[in-house]
């Protein structure tokens, strides 16, 4: 109805652009309506110019006494009040903080639900203990300990999976092979074939060198040196120059970490390729589990293990460790909440962590030295009224990808769907690592960019890919800016003292959040939520 | 002299102009069903099509506008004769951009003949005939064109012809005042032998077109339709055509054979019987698809079935099957019967939303022949279906040919064993299909060929099932058949490559 209006308006706007004298963008005439999300932005702002958070003279209007405060409401703090939940341990309350679910909400348009954040999770490796409980737990899984467990399929991406468009065509699969020379073909598989040998290979120390959770791999000085160079040089100087290869290797960096090759550790570039070792026994290796809200489905289940009694909206505006106890200082609509817990799992991103928690220097942690970089992204949701026609022959697959694209693709919402027909509308998820410049110069691009610029931003891979028809077939598009999206792995990151020292807390605050790991990934955040319970439960 | 030629050519050009706008309009309605939206939309774009022709008839310089004449009618035969029969390939090879290349066509056709009168009366005009009996004499005999069209194509030349060699027809009759234009005028046309040798090129490829235009269209039409066609319909979900050549109705959708009235009791008995003759205490069925209605026809043969809920996804498909006389007396009203529940829904959110058990399950789906309908027949459907079967309970599947697709076939088997069930894969023979595939799952093991069908029947007896579960050496499972996960797909795989080896 919106879009209807809209289109009337629209050309009554084109009728009086043929009048001498009336002047009019034709371009705003065929697009969608544009709504832009900024989550956690003003709260993050306010903190960090620390006049308007808390607000001076802000009395404290309720006090909550607790065991164990858990402070934020992405994977990490969820991962952690699901297992204490599920060991016994009733004790707790969560508090969401200004996004709940951080990377992994989501939205809905009419009966259509789409991620803002991240949409998949890989076959867990054998050493992901925590992610494996969780699939058992949700009954994705049967014997979900085994070396290739059968997965509940309908969460299985479906075929077909994923595809590129090159050279004015589609081929299956992303790593580029249509029109590529055989010898550039040829590198591709050398790598491959390197970074497959690489997944068994062990350490001095006996672990694998690339491990999820990336604690656990190897602490082989000789492979941890590869953290010192960046992917770029280290591909070059293992004599790795396809342009295609490089292409590919620079989306997957984008991808995981928001960085090009050029920013990216070796060490991460190649723990990338050679850490993923989970397999299904009904699915390629490649496989990965995927649901129309993207990772909103697992972090509901999280969720619905801590229960809205122990969850606390709002957002935790002050930290302080007291002899015997921790205070946290909880901004609700208006009011200020107390919480006093024996001790506090920061589950929050350490840029805000930094602002919030009193002493970090303390604990070995210097903000203003150890906070590690965060790429910015952009994630936009098309509501498409209808889907837009595909080449003859086409099928959309689950992620559809452009080869030397400025954003890393779109996602269908509506793939998992088992339908007879398919639906009348879908969303397309579209994702962009804003990873050429400065992340700061980048955010502050964002933070005045209008809402013209961000849509032709958002819409640059489908517009190259449908054209026209895609304004034809948009109705909405919803765009959510992260500023501070992911920590990336860039050289060094490996030797974060601030970091290790934050891991290794164990008093009264233990931290819990992907930015231990240096880069953000599902498994990473449950892995560091799941140890936090752990060691509260002393096991 | 030349004046009256001239004003003879008027005639047939605005007869041809008349043709191709019928031509295109009739074919539209033809092939996309509801004339009059057809007529309505074809005739608009066209006179709206001809007036940016008038209009851009000023462009043409005074000097030329006696050779651009010539070349428009070229032009015009070249484009408007083979319109129709380019349509018709359109249609049946590349079904997507049908509308396009229509509207397109009727654009480009308006266009041109939209210039053909402003330019004739300058040309006259130029040859300082009198203005009022100019505007006079070219009307009239441009109106007398369309009459002389509009009688003269339906009565004789579209059913004659048919409509792409009609279309063609008219194309020459261009060309013929194109040729003859030009020689008249010879002595006033610099380019005349690039032009004359221009027309002859083109009124050989539309003479050859003529030749061989039955030929092309009954290969392209002949796959979609073949018959007189009784029922056409696009729906948001299909396109329902329904043909009769004497007794024999057929049912087409997006152009693949459904079933014809001659044979689709052997498809239907084979598709039920040889489960529900073996479940004499079922009384709760579901059928998955199956809108015609000709599966239930068989389901309500047995008096103890209390109920048959069948869900399928259009409702135009149900509503014809429901009231149209010729298809309810094929169903024997069977989705006007009060123990059938005709519920338009997709299948799969149907399952997911709805918890019923029931005692045998009929899943009639279109083949697997792309991803979206391959999910239809994968583990996680069929773990979905088992759901809703009772303890004892079993489902028949209905699952390609086991001759022209095996792999496809035993995919299907291996799919519902994957699931859970045990299976009974069982073929017959379909004159109008060939051999065909079904296969029971159960639950439960255990099932045996019915001793004696408690239903009258025109072709199955226990013997006859008997028979249908012995599979002979060129059907047996080939090796080395994955099961239809969601994550590979193999069916549709394996549908591809199957019909592949079949189709020439």
């Amino acid at each position: 109805m919106k879009r209807r209006v809209f289109l009337q308006a629209g050309l009554a706007a084109g009728l009086a652009a043929g009048l001498p004298g009336c002047r009019f963008d034709g371009r705003s005439l065929f697009r969608p309506d544009i709504r832009i999300a900024r989550p956690g932005m003003d709260t993050g702002h306010a903190l960090r110019d620390r006049r308007a958070l808390p607000p001076p003279g802000q009395p404290v209007s309720g006090e909550i006494r607790t065991e164990v405060a858990i402070l934020g409401s992405g994977i990490a703090g969820l991962t952690a009040g699901w297992r204490l939940a599920r060991e016994g341990f009733g004790d707790f309350v969560l508090v969401t903080g200004p996004e709940p679910f951080g990377n992994a909400a989501a939205s809905r348009f009419g009966d259509v639900p789409c991620p803002t954040g991240a949409h998949y999770l890989p076959l867990p490796t054998a050493a992901s203990i925590h992610v494996r409980t969780l699939l058992s737990e949700m009954k994705l899984a049967d014997d979900a300990f085994a070396a290739a467990p059968d997965y509940d399929e309908s969460a299985l991406v479906h075929a077909p999976e994923s595809r590129l468009w090159i050279n004015g065509r589609w081929q299956e699969g992303v790593q580029p092979h249509h029109g590529i020379p055989p010898s550039e073909i040829a590198e591709q598989q050398r790598f491959y074939a390197y970074t497959e040998s690489l997944k068994h290979h062990l350490g001095r120390d006996g672990r694998r060198l690339f491990e999820i959770p990336l604690a656990l791999s190897s602490r082989d000085a000789e492979w941890r040196a590869l953290d010192a160079e960046n992917f770029a040089h280290w591909l070059a100087r293992n004599g790795y120059t396809a342009p295609s290869l490089l292409w590919y290797l620079d989306y997957c960096c984008r991808d995981d970490f928001g960085t090009g090759l050029a920013h990216t550790s070796a060490w991460a570039g190649l723990h990338y390729f050679a850490s993923r070792t989970g397999r299904a026994r009904n699915g390629d290796d490649a496989a990965v589990l995927t649901w129309a809200d993207g990772l909103n489905t697992p972090a509901r289940h999280l969720l619905a293990a801590v229960t809205p009694q122990r969850t606390l909206a709002g957002s935790v505006v002050r930290v302080r460790e007291r002899r015997d106890h921790v205070e946290a200082l909880v901004w609700q609509n208006g009011r200020l909440i107390r919480i006093r817990a024996r001790c506090a799992v920061i589950a929050m991103p350490l840029f805000v962590a930094g602002r919030v928690v009193e002493g970090l220097a303390g604990d070995g942690f210097d903000p203003s030295i150890h906070t590690p970089e965060h790429a910015p992204w952009l994630v936009a949701n098309f509501a498409m009224d209808h889907f837009p026609s595909e080449k003859t022959g086409e099928t959309l697959a689950w992620d559809n990808v452009v080869y030397q694209g400025k954003g890393l693709g779109y996602v269908v919402a509506t793939h998992q769907l088992i339908r007879a027909a398919r639906p009348e509308r879908t969303v397309f998820t579209a994702y962009h690592a804003l990873a050429d410049g400065e992340p700061r110069d980048v955010r502050r691009w964002l933070a005045g960019a209008s809402a013209d610029e961000l849509y032709d931003l958002a819409a640059s891979d489908l517009a190259e890919v449908y054209g026209w028809k895609l304004a034809r077939n948009a109705g909405a598009v919803e765009i959510t800016l992260r500023g501070h999206a992911m920590p990336s792995p860039r050289p060094g990151f490996l030797g974060n003292a601030g970091t290790q020292a934050l891991a290794a807390a164990d008093g009264r605050l233990l931290f819990a959040h992907s930015d231990l790991s240096g880069y953000s990934v599902f498994e990473e955040a449950a892995w560091w939520g799941w140890r936090a319970a752990g060691r509260l439960l002393g096991t | 002299m030349l004046d009256r030629l001239l004003i003879l050519s008027v005639f047939v050009v605005a007869s041809c102009g008349l043709a191709y706008e019928l031509i295109a309009g009739a074919l539209a309605s033809y092939l996309l069903g509801d004339s009059i939206l057809q007529f309505s939309s074809i005739i608009g774009a066209y006179l709206f099509a001809m007036g940016i022709g008038s209009h851009l008839s000023q462009y043409v310089k005074d000097e030329d506008s006696l050779a651009r004449f010539i070349d428009i009618e070229l032009l015009v035969g070249l484009i408007g004769g083979l319109a129709a029969l380019a349509l018709f390939l359109v249609f049946s090879w590349l079904a997507a951009p049908f509308r396009t290349v229509l509207y397109a066509l009727v654009l480009i056709i308006g266009t041109l003949v939209g210039m053909e009168i402003p330019l004739v009366m300058r040309v006259l005009n130029q040859r300082q005939a009198e203005f009022r009996e100019l505007v006079s004499r070219v009307l009239t005999f441009d109106y007398l064109g369309a009459l002389a069209v509009s009688l003269l194509f339906p009565l004789v030349l579209a059913p004659k012809l048919g409509l792409a060699r009609a279309g063609l027809l008219f194309g020459i009759c261009n060309v013929g005042v194109a040729i003859w234009t030009a020689y008249a005028f010879r002595r006033e046309l610099p380019g005349l032998r690039a032009q004359l040798t221009r027309a002859f090129v083109v009124l050989a490829l539309l003479v050859a077109g003529f030749a061989v235009a039955d030929r092309l269209v009954q290969w392209s039409e002949k796959g979609l339709f073949g018959d007189e066609i009784v029922h056409a319909e696009t729906t948001p979900y299909q396109r329902l055509v329904i043909t009769r050549w004497h007794d024999d109705l057929r049912l087409h959708i997006n152009g693949n054979l459904q079933f014809s009235s001659r044979d689709e009791f052997r498809y239907h008995e084979a598709l039920v019987h040889p489960l529900m003759a073996t479940l004499p205490w079922a009384k709760r069925v579901l059928v998955l698809g199956g809108g015609d209605g000709l599966a239930a026809r068989e389901l309500l043969k047995y008096k103890q079935i209390e109920s048959v809920t069948l869900v399928d996804l259009d409702p135009a498909m149900t509503t014809l099957f429901a009231t149209a006389p010729a298809l309810t007396a094929l169903n024997q009203g069977a989705l006007k019967n009060p123990r059938v529940h005709v519920v338009n829904d997709d299948a799969g959110r149907w399952l997911e939303n709805h918890d019923q058990v029931y005692d045998a399950v009929i899943v009639d789906f279109p083949d697997p022949s792309n991803f979206a309908l391959g999910k239809l027949y994968s583990v996680p459907f069929y773990r979905l279906l088992k759901r809703h079967v009772a303890e004892h309970g079993a489902i028949v599947v209905q699952s390609t040919s086991p001759y022209f697709a095996p792999r496809s076939f035993w995919c299907i088997d291996a799919t519902l064993k994957d699931a859970g069930f045990h299976t009974w894969p069982y073929h017959t023979y379909v004159p109008s299909f060939g051999e065909w595939g079904f296969i029971i799952a159960g639950a439960q093991p255990g099932y045996a060929p019915p001793e004696r069908i408690p239903v009258p029947t025109r072709y199955l007896n226990p013997a006859a099932i008997r028979l249908m579960f012995d599979f002979p050496p060129d059907m047996q499972p080939p090796p080395g058949i994955q099961p239809n996960r969601l994550n590979t797909q193999s069916l549709v795989h394996y549908f591809e490559q199957d019909w592949r080896n079949v189709q020439r």
